[in-house]
C-alpha cells in the first residue's frame, strides 16, 4: 500500500471523512441493521419467549400461556429423543469433521508440494461443495438404491458390502453413510483452504530449521503446524458449526430414519415444530441448537478474530 | 514455502492419490447427469451401465409435463433479486465499515458476523408465523425477504474486506478534487471494487439458489423454488429417477458455472473473508 501525503488521518479529517463518521456512515448502515434486525433478530426473541410458552398448533387449549422454564425442564428431563438427536449431531460432527480434516489437510499437503499448476484440479474438487445440498441428498439416495445403485454394486464387487440391500434403510449402515457422504461434500473445502493456507506461510522459518538439519517430520510438527494454528482453528471451527447445523442433506436421504437412527437435531427440531406444531417446546429444542452454535461461534471469533486490527478490515491473526 | 523438487516415485504416488480423489469426488456427480439422459431400462440395470443410446425425454417429462419449469423461474427470481438487494443494501455498509470509524462499530459488524452463524432451523418458525401473519406464507418475497436478510452479513463480511484492500488516499484524493464522499464512493471505489462485487454477488446468488430450509418452510406451492420441489419427485415406489437426475442437473450445473468464474474469491467468501483463497 503507498501512502500519500495528502492528509493527515490524525488532526484535521477531510470534511468528507468526517461527515461518514457522524452522520452519512452509520445511516448507510442503517438499512442493513434494520433489515437483520426484523429478520433476523427479532425472530431470535421471539424463539426465546416462544421457549417459555406452552403454544401449540396442534392442541387448541394451549394458546401460549406463559410456563417458566417447564419446556427446559421437560427436555432435560424426560426427553430421550431429544437427548438421542442432541448426541447423535454431537457423534456426527466429531467424526465427520475430524475426517474432512484429516483427510483434506493431506490431500492440501499432496498438492501443495507435488503439484505446480493447481487451478483445475482445486477446479475439480469444488464441484461437490457447491452442489445445493438437495441435490446431493437425491444424488447419493439414487447412488445407494438396492437394487441399482451404482455405489452398491461396487461396493459388493469389491466385498465391502454383503447384501445387496438399500444402504440408506439399514440400521446399521446408516449413520456411517450419513457421514461418509458428509465427507464426501466438504472434505474439498478443509482441502481448499488448507491448500491456502499452506500457500500464505512464510519461506524463513523453514529454510532456518532446514539450515538446523530438521527433519521433514520435525518441521512438518515444529514449524508447519504451529504456523497454521490459526487456519486449522478456523477450518474446524467452520465446519464444526456448520456439520451441527445439518439439515438439508440427511433431512433428503432418510428424514431422519429409519426409526430415530439419523434425526440429528435440526431435524428434530423440525419435527417437533412443523410436524407435532408443539411450537413451544419446539423452541426450546430450537434454542439449544442456538446455544451450542453461539458457543462454538464465539469461540470462533475468539480463536480468529482475536487479534484484528479494527480498521484494517482483514483480520490480523487469521493470515499468517 | 517448503521445497517442491521431489523424487519421481513420491510424485507418481501423489498423483495417484489426487487422481483417486478426483474420481471420488466427481463421479456421483457424473452419475447424476448420466442418469438423467438414461431409460428406465438403462437406469435399473444391476449392473451400472457407463455407455449407453442416451434419451433426451426425461427433462422434457418433467419440466413441461410434471410443469417444472416455473419452478426454475422462481428459483431464479428469488436468487437474482436476494442478490440485487444484498448488494444494495449490503456494500454501502460494508464502506462504512471499512472506512468510517464510529462508536460501536466493531460492535456491529461482529453483530452481523452472530447473525450469519445462526442456525435456520432455529429462526424458522418465528419467521413462518411472522410471514403468516403478513400474508406474505407462500410467496415469492418471504424467501427473497429471508434469503436477503440471511446473506446480508456475508455480503458485509466479504466486501469490507474488499474495500479495505482500495487504499484510502483514493477516496480522499476524490474528495479534493471536489466530489462528495458518497460520489467517491459510487464512482471511484465501487468500480475499483467491481471484481470483489461481482464475486460477492455470485457467492449470495450460489447460497441463494443452493438454500432449502427457509424456501421449504416459507412456500409450499406457488414461488417454490426447485430445491423444494425436487422431494417431491421422489416417491417411496417407483420413482422416475430419470426425471428426478433431470431436475437435479438444472438445479446444479448454473451453480458450478458461476463456481468456475468466481473460484479464486470464493475460498475467502466461505470462510468471512478470513483466508484469502
Amino acid at each position: 500500500m503507498t501512502s500519500l501525503p495528502v492528509t493527515s488521518n490524525t488532526s484535521g479529517k477531510t470534511r468528507g471523512a468526517f461527515l461518514l463518521d457522524r452522520g452519512v456512515g452509520p445511516l448507510l448502515v442503517l438499512p442493513a441493521t434494520i433489515l437483520v434486525v426484523i429478520f433476523l433478530v427479532g425472530p431470535f426473541y421471539y424463539m426465546v419467549y416462544t421457549a417459555l410458552t406452552d403454544l401449540s398448533f396442534a392442541d387448541a387449549t394451549r394458546k401460549g400461556a406463559f410456563v417458566g422454564f417447564d419446556n427446559f425442564r421437560r427436555l432435560m428431563r424426560d426427553d430421550p429423543l431429544f437427548w438421542n438427536s442432541f448426541l447423535l449431531t454431537l457423534k456426527f460432527v466429531v467424526v465427520a469433521v475430524a475426517m474432512e480434516f484429516v483427510i483434506g489437510f493431506a490431500l492440501a499437503l499432496l498438492i501443495f508440494k507435488y503439484v505446480v499448476r493447481q487451478r483445475l484440479l482445486t477446479t475439480l474438487l469444488l464441484i461437490p461443495m457447491m452442489l445445493a445440498p438437495v441435490a446431493v441428498g437425491l444424488i447419493w439416495r439414487l447412488l445407494l438404491q438396492g437394487d441399482f445403485g451404482m455405489v452398491i454394486y461396487y461396493l459388493r464387487a469389491v466385498g465391502l458390502l454383503a447384501q445387496n440391500a438399500a444402504v440408506l434403510s439399514q440400521p446399521d449402515l446408516v449413520f456411517p453413510a450419513i457421514v461418509a457422504i458428509d465427507i464426501w461434500q466438504w472434505t474439498p473445502f478443509v482441502t481448499l483452504v488448507m491448500l491456502a493456507g499452506l500457500m500464505s506461510l512464510p519461506r524463513s522459518p523453514f529454510e532456518a530449521a532446514m539450515m538446523d538439519g530438521a527433519g521433514p517430520l520435525r518441521i512438518f510438527l515444529d514449524v508447519m503446524l504451529p504456523l497454521l494454528r490459526p487456519i486449522i482453528a478456523l477450518v474446524l471451527l467452520l465446519r464444526g458449526i456448520d456439520a451441527f447445523k445439518e439439515f438439508d442433506k440427511v433431512f433428503i436421504m432418510t428424514g431422519g430414519g429409519p426409526g430415530t437412527l439419523t434425526e440429528l437435531v435440526s431435524i428434530y427440531a423440525y419435527r417437533v415444530n412443523f410436524r407435532n406444531w408443539d411450537l413451544g417446546y419446539g423452541a426450546a429444542v430450537a434454542f439449544m441448537v442456538y446455544l451450542v452454535v453461539l458457543i462454538l461461534c464465539s469461540v470462533f471469533y475468539k480463536a480468529v478474530y482475536w487479534s484484528a486490527k479494527p480498521s484494517s478490515g482483514l483480520p490480523a491473526g487469521a493470515k499468517p | 514455502m517448503i521445497d517442491r523438487a521431489a523424487s519421481r516415485p513420491w510424485t507418481a504416488f501423489a498423483w495417484a492419490v489426487l487422481l483417486v480423489a478426483v474420481v471420488v469426488a466427481l463421479t456421483p456427480y457424473l452419475w447424476i447427469v448420466l442418469a438423467s439422459f438414461k431409460t428406465r431400462v438403462d437406469l435399473f440395470s444391476s449392473a451400472p451401465k457407463w455407455l449407453f443410446s442416451p434419451t433426451f425425454a426425461n427433462y422434457p417429462a418433467v419440466f413441461i409435463g410434471k410443469e417444472y419449469w416455473p419452478l426454475a423461474i422462481n428459483s431464479l427470481i428469488i436468487s437474482l433479486s436476494s442478490t440485487a438487494l444484498c448488494i444494495l443494501i449490503g456494500a454501502p455498509a460494508a464502506y462504512v465499515f471499512a472506512r468510517a470509524d464510529f462508536p460501536g462499530k466493531e460492535d456491529l459488524f461482529f453483530f452481523f458476523l452472530t447473525t450469519r452463524m445462526a442456525p435456520p432451523i432455529s429462526i424458522a418458525v418465528p419467521l413462518f408465523l411472522f410471514f403468516t401473519s403478513l400474508g406474505l406464507i407462500d410467496t415469492i418475497y418471504a424467501v427473497v425477504i429471508a434469503h436477503t436478510s440471511f446473506n446480508l452479513s456475508l455480503v458485509v463480511w466479504m466486501m469490507r474486506g474488499f474495500f479495505a484492500e482500495i487504499p484510502k488516499e483514493i477516496d480522499e484524493a476524490a474528495v479534493m478534487d471536489g466530489r462528495s464522499r458518497l460520489g467517491a464512493f459510487v464512482f471511484i471505489i465501487a468500480p475499483l471494487a467491481a471484481p470483489g462485487i461481482a464475486a460477492t454477488a455470485v457467492l449470495c446468488f450460489i447460497l441463494s439458489w443452493n438454500e432449502f430450509l427457509y424456501a421449504f418452510i416459507l412456500v409450499a406451492f406457488e414461488g417454490r423454488p426447485l430445491t423444494v420441489g425436487i422431494p417431491g419427485l421422489v416417491t417411496p415406489h417407483g420413482t422416475l429417477w430419470g426425471q428426478v437426475a433431470a431436475v437435479a442437473v438444472v438445479a446444479t450445473l448454473p451453480i458450478l458455472i458461476f463456481t468456475f468464474l468466481v473460484q479464486r474469491q470464493l475460498v475467502r467468501g466461505l470462510t468471512f473473508g478470513a483466508v484469502k483463497g
